[in-house]
């Protein structure tokens, strides 16, 4: 996602630091880019001015010095100030992480080996003229499937909802023989008909 | 709710632009003189209900809610978000009412908290 945004957002943007030293360069380009436009202020339209500023502002991004950086975080990954979603669904929903239960017919298994999440229901009410069901909650649709809860739960923390973990109550399959009809030792078996 | 075990953690990740903190303070430093100077451009352009003084202190409120942020790639972000917005003014990409409606929301009424004003709307 990181390298796309980055030629999307920076493909016009080619700053001065292609040194080893771009890092120093760079913030030498951010603090003296108000002099170094000084001269173009007068000549160019007033209003672009702050905009070259503003490009300025973020440097080469592709440039050899920073491949493979890395930088060290500390505490748990909060995406709410980027996200853009509403800050009452962020702060006031609370997010139930499950299993979804197997269909009671005779279908296999495959569909509940998966975790779900799913936000605590909102207002919903009847169209007056249609009778369909409506809400005004954007959260109430989304299906995400995760393969473990552990995922589940990154995807909820990063997002800063309160949640709630139910596991499945894991259940032993009964053993069921034909032959234990005929044991000799239970009472299934029958001497006479 | 579940204990948040991951509050402790320090670990290793790619950079999304700065590679420390000195890095992007600059950024958003950049980026804050660059709306301010954008700011009496932007109103005589798109004749904006609200004066200068006015957008300067929306543009401080908008930097110091993200005041408490400590991750470096989150800053970026939204640098780079604070960025695009700029862009679509200087541009006037942008119109008076995405401007007013996006950073003013002069026309969004605060939602019922209490009990009675709750009831009296009709939400739950």
């Amino acid at each position: 996602m990181a390298t796309v945004l980055r030629q999307a957002l920076f493909s016009g943007i080619r700053a001065s630091c292609s040194t080893p030293t771009s890092s120093i360069v760079g913030v030498r380009t951010l603090g003296t880019s108000r002099n170094s436009h000084a001269k173009e202020e007068k000549g160019v339209d007033g209003s672009r001015v702050a905009l070259k500023e503003a490009s300025d502002a973020v440097i080469e991004v592709h440039d050899p010095y920073r491949v493979n950086k890395k930088i060290v975080v500390q505490g748990p990954n909060d995406l709410a100030p980027v996200v853009g979603v509403p800050e009452e669904h962020l702060k006031e929903r609370s997010v139930r992480i499950f299993r979804p239960a197997k269909n009671a017919m005779q279908s296999g298994t495959a569909g509940v080996r998966r975790w779900k999440i799913e936000f605590d229901t909102r207002q919903r009410w009847e169209n007056n003229l249609m009778g369909w069901a409506s809400s005004g909650d954007p959260l109430s649709n989304m299906q995400i499937d995760f393969a473990s809860k552990e995922e589940a739960t990154a995807f909820v923390e990063k997002h800063g909802w309160s949640y709630w973990v139910e596991d499945p109550k894991e259940r032993a399959p009964k053993v069921k023989s034909y032959a234990l009809n005929f044991a000799w030792n239970r009472r299934t078996r029958k001497s006479t008909k | 709710m579940a204990a948040r075990q991951t509050a402790r953690i320090t670990r290793e990740v790619r950079p999304l632009l700065s590679l420390d903190n000195h890095e992007a303070r600059l950024r958003v430093l950049g980026l804050y003189r660059a709306w301010f100077r954008q700011i009496p451009y932007m109103v005589r352009q798109y004749s904006l209900i609200v004066d200068e003084d006015m957008a300067r202190a929306k543009l401080r409120q908008k930097f110091m809610e993200h005041a408490h942020v400590q991750d470096i790639r989150v800053i970026d972000m939204l640098v780079v978000k604070g960025q695009q917005d700029l862009k679509e003014v200087a541009e006037n990409w942008a119109m008076p009412t995405h401007i007013i409606s996006k950073f003013f929301k002069v026309t969004v009424d605060d939602r019922p908290k209490d009990f009675m004003s709750k009831f009296l709307s009709g939400q739950d």
